[in-house]
């Protein structure tokens, strides 16, 4: 749940990186730490370690500067991706409003993605969110391995598999050059600050 | 692709799935090569190759294993605490309006047991969070196995005045289910739990003279130390009954049933005397002028003399 804070203008929204296990998610918040080092507003946290009750999750406070008068603030959050770690995710998702999606476009890992796009899906229903009204953008990541001779699983096609029926904005990238991370990122905000404008008409009566 | 171009490539994806976390990606791929390479004639060092793969592959089983036996929540750092803490939004329903509630949840459902149980501890004073901290303690003791301490926590509710009577039989239920559906009522059959019975009084109702009022102080609550004097409206020997208008809702909180108040004050026309009471029944009323005012009943347990 974004916070509107009326008084100080500012508004703090949850944006959640979810996806199957390895998909490069944390890369995606480690290069935003290191490469946006004037929107980087606090600590990277990255609790990584293996255990089923345990939490596997990174997040990272940002300042995005003034919107129509507001201090946009995000705070990014990953997911653990595996399997075991579904009630984490639940709880990660809780009060989200906006979510990118990191697929792995390696050919080996193409049923990983439909099945934690599924997971999703049943997360987001159980604290219900609608996924179709849940701003979300999807990332393929790791393209930079096409360059190399991997097996990658072609842009279209994996928009077909993944996205046919939501629709929403997809990016090709490589989190680890940095690649389409900061498109993917402003991807996901512009669609975030349209819905809670819509919610809280923050940009009228200035 | 000839032969060992083939070899090569697999190699290459099986170091980068390795390098990449991906390991049953990785082992996948050495079984491939190891039934390329067993059913291709005329291979140069046929054995040596296999043998390689081999070890790759028993280094990835022991990778697996690793990953899979490091399953102790991590300790975490004080930045990291804060932020699990704010996993839960302050708005969530579970939390009941209450910032202090919502990290507890978020450290509990995280795994970080020991400073859930402190934070939900010290919300075992706030009236509205009580049961569900009691509960969540009992919770996060189970979860880690720990029957005996959830039950010691259990026990020592049922002497105690924090909670009430109604709260520690929900505490208490909550417990034996949960220690049901983990298959751990094994090692819980041979301890036994004492219901919390009303305690005997050791005076006769005849030897208790006819009380207009009584003074006791408060145990909990915002008002906690804070004497109140209040009228009884009906007596029956050992038990008397008085109102506790709606509005005083401190009040009403403050006090439970299975409360005992030592050193409280009874007021007669004639003398007034000093002993313990036992908080018997709060109930609302629900019809008539009264309606939704409080009735408390305290027993009688002693006299001093
Ligand atoms: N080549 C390549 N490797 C990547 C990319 N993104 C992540 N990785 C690697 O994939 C592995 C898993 O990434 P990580 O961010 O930990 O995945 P997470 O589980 O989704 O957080 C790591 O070894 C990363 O270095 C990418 O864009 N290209
Ligand atoms: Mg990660």
């Amino acid at each position: 749940m974004a916070v509107l804070n009326a008084k100080n203008r500012e508004i703090q929204c949850k944006i959640v990186y979810y996806g199957p296990g390895r998909s490069g998610k944390t890369t995606n918040l480690e290069f935003i730490h290191k490469n946006y080092t004037k929107q980087v507003a606090g600590k990277m946290i990255s609790i990584d370690t293996h255990g089923d009750r345990t939490l596997f999750f990174d997040f990272l406070p940002l300042g995005l500067g003034k919107i129509k008068g507001c201090d946009i603030k995000a705070q990014l959050y990953t997911v653990p991706g595996q399997v075991q770690y579904r009630s984490t995710r639940e709880l990660v998702l809780k009060g989200v409003d906006g979510i990118v999606f990191v697929a792995d476009s390696l050919k080996v890992r193409r049923e990983k993605n439909m099945l934690s796009l599924k997971d999703m899906h049943e997360n987001l229903k159980k604290i219900g969110i609608d996924i179709r009204k849940i701003p979300l953008v999807f990332q393929y990541n790791k393209r930079d391995l096409e360059k190399q001779g991997f097996p990658l699983m072609p842009f279209e096609k994996m928009d077909h598999e993944l996205n046919r029926q939501l629709r929403v904005p997809s990016f090709n990238a490589s989190a680890l050059t940095g690649e389409s991370v900061g498109k993917t990122l402003s991807g996901i905000m512009k669609l975030t600050l349209q819905n809670l404008q819509k919610e809280f008409q923050w940009a009228q009566n200035r | 692709m000839r032969f060992d171009e083939k070899i090569k490539s697999l190699v290459k994806e099986a170091e980068l799935y390795r390098s990449q976390g991906l390991l049953n990606e990785a082992l996948d791929t050495y079984k491939k090569m190891q039934v390329l390479i067993e059913s291709t004639q005329n291979v140069k060092n046929k054995e040596t190759l296999l043998k390689k793969i081999s070890n790759k592959v028993d280094a990835l089983y022991h990778q697996m294993e690793e990953e899979l036996s490091d399953i102790k929540p991590p300790e975490v750092s004080k930045d990291e605490q804060d932020a699990i803490e704010n996993l839960i939004p302050k708005d969530d329903p579970e939390a009941k309006g209450s910032p202090e509630m919502a990290a507890a949840l978020s450290l509990a459902k995280t795994g970080q047991f020991d400073q859930a149980i402190e934070k939900f501890t010290q919300l075992l004073s706030q009236d509205s969070l009580r049961f569900d901290a009691a509960k969540n303690i009992v919770w996060c003791w189970i979860q880690q196995k720990e029957v005996e301490k959830a039950l010691g926590r259990v026990k020592q509710w049922m002497v105690g005045n924090v909670l009430s009577l109604d709260e520690v039989n929900g505490v208490r239920a909550y417990f034996e289910a949960l220690v049901k559906e983990l298959g751990l009522d094994a090692q819980i059959s041979t301890v036994n739990i004492q219901k919390k019975l009303e305690p005997e009084s050791e005076v006769e109702d005849q030897d208790i003279l006819d009380i207009n009022s009584t003074r006791f102080k408060l145990l909990r609550g915002s008002r906690k130390g804070e004497e109140v004097e209040l009228e009884i409206s009906f007596q029956a020997g050992k038990y008397l009954k008085m109102l506790v208008p709606k509005r005083d809702r401190q009040l009403i909180e403050s006090v439970n049933v299975g409360d005992r108040f030592n050193g409280m004050q009874f007021y007669s026309p004639m003398a007034i005397f000093s002993g313990t009471g036992y908080v018997s029944s709060k109930v609302t009323i629900s019809a008539g002028p009264k309606k939704g005012d409080y009735s408390l009943e305290i027993k009688i347990l002693n006299i001093q003399t």
